[in-house]
C-alpha cells in the first residue's frame, strides 16, 4: 500500500508538470486557434481547473449547510 | 416486399412474447437479446438502403391524418443507432432478473422512445410520448419499495402534466393555422405562438430543465439495480433529439442549458445517495446538450458544430452513464447499500467493477481517449465559435465539477475513503460485467475513433479534437481538479442527509394540500352534501302529492299550536289521524338506489355503445 500510494504520487508530480510544461511550450511554439483572451495564459486551465475545483466544493457546501440539506426522514416528518 | 419495419415495433411487439417464455429462462435470456440485435439489423440494412432509407417516410393514414410513423434521416439514425445499441447493453446486464413484466416495461420503453425518434408529425410523437411515460413508470415501480412507489406517483403526475402540455400545444398549434409536420417551429414572440410555447415546455420538463426537472434525480435512483440503468438513456435523451428537431437556435436554450450544466455539478456535491448523484449528473451533462441545441442556428458554421456537438454528446453521454450506473448497480447489487455514508473500502473485493466503472467515469469527465472528450468539447468549442464567454467558462467549471464528483469523490468514498471494508462484498454477476465491459469498450472505441461516430452526424463535422490545444488545456483542467480534490477531501464525506430540490413544491405544499381536501374540506362537503340531500329529499316527498303534502304540513302546524291549549286526549286523536295521513304519504319507499360508480359505468357504457355505432355508422357510408 505504501509502496503503491508514493508510486502514485509520483505519478501525480510527473502529470502535473509535464502538463503544464506542454500548456507553456504549446503556447510558446504553436499557433493554436483560440477564442478568448484568457486562452492565451499559458497555465489558464490549470487554474481555472484548481479555483474552480475549490469554489464549487466551497459555495455548494454552504448552500446545502444554510438552506437545501435536511434529515433523511424530512418529507416522512411533515 | 416490405417495405420498412419499424425498430420500435420490433421492441414493442415483441414484448408481449416474454411473459410467454416462462419457466424457459435460457431461451427467454437469448430472446430478450435478440430483439435489439434484429433492431440493429434493421436499421444497417436501412442504412445500406434495402429497407426504408434515409430521406423517406413511412405514413400511415388514420381517420383522415396521415401520421408519419418513419421519417428517415441522418438525426434520427444517430439517435436510432445509439438506443438500439445501448438497449443491447442494457439488456445484458438484466438478462439473469426473473420478473418477465420488468424486461416488458423496459422493451416497450425503448420501444417508444424509437417510436418517438422516428416520429415525422406531431400526433404521433404525442402516442409515443405518452407510452414512454407510461412504460418508464413501471421500471420506476419495480424498485419495489414504498419510496419507489411514491416517487414513480409523482414521475407520471409531472410526466402527465408534460403529456397534457404537448397535446394542448399540438392542439393549439393545429387551430392558430400550424402545420401537423414535426419539424423546426417557427419562433417568436406573441399570443399567437401560445401552441408552440406549451410544446417547449413539454419539451423542457422531460429534458429535466431546473426547475423542472427534479423529477430526474428524485425517481431514477428509486428503480431497481437494472431498471435504473434503463432509465438513464431514453427519456431525457429522446426530449433532447425532439429539442434539436424542434428548436435549434433558440437562445433562451443556451442559458436554461448552461445553468443545469452547473445546477447539476451544485446537487451533485450535497448528495449521499450514489445514484442520486449520478442522476444529479445527468442533468449536468443534458445542459450540454440543451446548450448546444441553443446555440445550433441553422446554416451557420457555429450552428452546425453546436448542433453535431449535442448530438455526439448524447450519443457519448448515453454510453458513458450507462457504464456509471451499471457500477454503482453492482456495487447496490452485492451489498444492499446505497448510500455514501454507508460504502467506503471495498475495492478489494471488487477490483474489476472499480475499473470498468472508471472508464465511465473518466468518459464523462472527457479524458482525451475517451468518448466524452470527443463530444462535450465540440459543443464548447461551438460556444467559443459564437464568442460567448460566459457560456464558455460556465461549460469548462461543469467539467470541473463533473470530473470532481463521477470520477473523484463516488468512486473514493465507494471503494476506497476507509482503510478497513464496510462491509463483505464480492464482483457482481458475469453479466453484469460483462456488459460494463461491452459499454466501456464502445466509450473507449469513439474515444480512440471518433471518426465512427463523426461519420453519422446531421452535419459534415470540421473539427478536429485531438488538436494539441484541446488535449493539454483538457490535462492541465483534469489533473489541478485532482490536486483540489485531494487537499480538501475530507471535506467531501458524505452526510447523511437529503437536498431539497424543486420538487419540494409538490412534495410538501402539495401534502398540505391534501391534508386540507382531507380535512376541512371534506367537512365541509359532507355538511353540504347533508343539507342539500335533506332538501332534495323533501322535495321528493312533497311533489309526490303536493296536496296531500301541504294538508300534513298543515295539520303539524296546527297541531303543534293546539297542544298547549287542548285537552290531551283530543292532541292524542289527532296526532293518531296525522299518522294515519303520513302513511298514505311515506317518507322512505321501497326504490333502488344505484351508487355513483355504478351509475359512471352506465354512461360510459352508453357512451362506448354510442361511439361503435357511429363508427358503423361512419363505415357503412362510406
Amino acid at each position: 500500500m505504501k509502496i503503491t500510494m508514493r508510486v502514485l504520487f509520483l505519478l501525480l508530480y510527473i502529470c502535473i508538470f509535464v502538463s503544464v510544461l506542454a500548456g507553456i511550450l504549446a503556447q510558446l511554439y504553436l499557433h493554436m486557434h483560440l477564442f478568448f483572451w484568457w486562452e492565451e495564459i499559458p497555465v489558464f486551465s490549470a487554474v481555472y481547473g484548481f479555483v474552480g475545483c475549490v469554489v464549487i466544493i466551497v459555495a455548494s457546501k454552504a448552500l446545502g449547510h444554510r438552506w437545501l440539506q435536511k434529515e433523511e426522514d424530512y418529507y416522512e416528518k411533515r | 416486399m416490405i417495405e420498412w419495419i419499424h425498430p420500435g415495433f420490433i421492441y414493442i411487439f415483441g414484448a408481449f412474447l416474454v411473459p410467454f417464455l416462462k419457466g424457459r429462462e435460457r431461451l427467454k435470456q437469448v430472446y430478450v437479446l435478440l430483439l435489439p440485435t434484429l433492431a440493429f439489423v434493421t436499421l444497417i440494412l436501412m442504412s445500406k438502403g434495402v429497407l426504408l432509407s434515409e430521406g423517406k417516410t413511412w405514413i400511415v393514414t388514420f381517420m383522415g391524418y396521415e401520421l408519419i410513423l418513419g421519417r428517415i434521416d441522418l438525426l434520427s439514425m444517430v439517435f436510432a443507432y445509439v438506443f438500439v445499441i445501448a438497449s443491447f447493453c442494457m439488456f445484458l446486464y438484466s438478462i439473469h432478473i426473473k420478473e418477465d413484466w420488468q424486461h416488458v416495461a423496459a422493451l416497450v420503453y425503448i420501444g417508444s422512445t424509437l417510436g418517438v425518434v422516428f416520429a415525422g408529425d406531431l400526433l404521433t410523437l404525442f402516442f409515443f410520448w405518452e407510452m414512454m411515460a407510461c412504460a418508464s413508470l413501471f421500471i420506476v415501480w419495480y424498485g419495489k419499495t414504498k419510496s419507489a412507489s411514491s416517487a414513480g406517483f409523482r414521475y407520471i403526475m409531472v410526466h402527465s402534466f408534460g403529456g397534457v402540455c404537448l397535446l394542448a400545444g399540438v392542439l393549439i398549434h393545429l387551430q392558430n393555422g400550424g402545420s401537423l409536420a414535426f419539424d423546426s417551429f417557427t419562433w417568436g414572440i406573441g399570443s399567437e405562438y401560445l401552441g408552440i410555447y406549451l410544446i417547449l415546455l413539454a419539451f423542457l420538463i422531460n429534458v429535466a430543465v431546473p426547475p423542472l426537472g427534479a423529477w430526474l434525480a428524485d425517481a431514477y435512483p428509486e428503480a431497481s439495480v437494472t431498471g435504473a440503468v434503463f432509465l438513464t438513456a431514453f427519456t431525457t435523451k429522446s426530449a433532447v433529439y425532439v429539442l434539436i428537431r424542434g428548436f435549434p437556435g433558440v437562445e433562451m436554450l443556451i442559458w436554461l442549458g448552461a445553468i443545469m450544466a452547473l445546477y447539476g455539478v451544485v446537487f451533485a456535491v450535497l448528495e449521499n445517495d450514489i445514484r442520486r448523484l449520478l442522476a444529479y449528473h445527468i442533468i449536468s451533462q443534458v445542459g450540454y446538450m440543451v446548450c448546444g441545441v441553443g446555440m445550433g442556428v441553422f446554416g451557420t458554421a457555429a450552428g452546425e458544430m453546436a448542433i453535431n456537438g449535442s448530438t455526439a454528446h448524447a450519443f457519448s453521454h448515453i454510453l458513458y452513464k450507462a457504464v456509471l450506473f451499471m457500477g454503482m448497480g453492482a456495487v447496490i447489487e452485492v451489498t444492499g447499500r446505497r448510500k455514501l455514508t454507508e460504502l467506503g473500502g471495498i475495492y478489494k473485493y471488487m477490483p474489476i467493477t472499480f475499473w470498468l466503472y472508471m472508464i465511465g467515469a473518466f468518459s464523462i469527465s472527457g479524458f482525451p481517449l475517451f468518448n466524452g472528450f470527443i463530444s462535450k468539447t465540440m459543443v464548447v468549442y461551438a460556444s467559443g465559435m459564437w464568442g460567448y464567454s460566459t457560456i464558455w467558462l460556465m461549460l469548462e467549471l461543469a467539467s470541473v465539477g463533473t470530473f470532481l464528483h463521477t470520477g473523484l469523490k463516488l468512486p473514493w468514498g465507494v471503494w476506497f475513503a476507509r482503510d478497513t471494508p464496510v462491509c463483505e462484498a464480492r464482483e457482481p454477476p458475469l453479466n453484469m460485467l460483462a456488459a460494463m465491459g461491452l459499454t466501456g469498450f464502445l466509450c473507449v472505441l469513439l474515444g480512440v475513433y471518433p471518426k465512427i461516430l463523426y461519420n453519422i452526424l446531421p452535419y459534415p463535422v470540421h473539427y478536429e479534437p485531438y488538436g494539441a490545444g484541446h488535449v493539454i488545456a483538457m490535462c492541465q483542467l483534469l489533473v489541478f481538479t485532482f490536486v483540489a480534490f485531494w487537499m480538501l477531501r475530507d471535506k467531501l464525506h458524505g452526510t447523511p442527509t437529503i437536498t431539497l430540490d424543486t420538487d419540494w413544491f409538490y412534495r410538501l405544499p402539495g401534502k398540505w394540500v391534501i391534508r386540507f381536501c382531507k380535512g376541512p374540506l371534506m367537512a365541509f362537503a359532507s355538511f353540504m352534501d347533508r343539507n342539500v340531500m335533506k332538501l332534495a329529499g323533501f322535495f321528493v316527498w312533497f311533489s309526490k302529492n303536493p296536496f296531500a303534502a301541504l294538508k300534513i304540513k298543515g295539520e303539524e302546524t296546527r297541531l303543534k299550536m293546539e297542544k298547549p291549549i287542548a285537552a290531551s286526549e283530543e292532541a292524542v286523536k289527532h296526532e293518531r289521524d296525522l299518522e294515519e295521513i303520513r302513511k298514505r304519504q311515506p317518507e322512505r319507499e321501497p326504490m333502488v338506489r344505484l351508487n355513483i360508480g355504478t351509475a359512471m359505468l352506465l354512461v360510459l357504457l352508453l357512451i362506448a355503445v354510442y361511439l361503435i355505432a357511429m363508427l358503423i355508422h361512419g363505415w357503412l357510408v362510406t
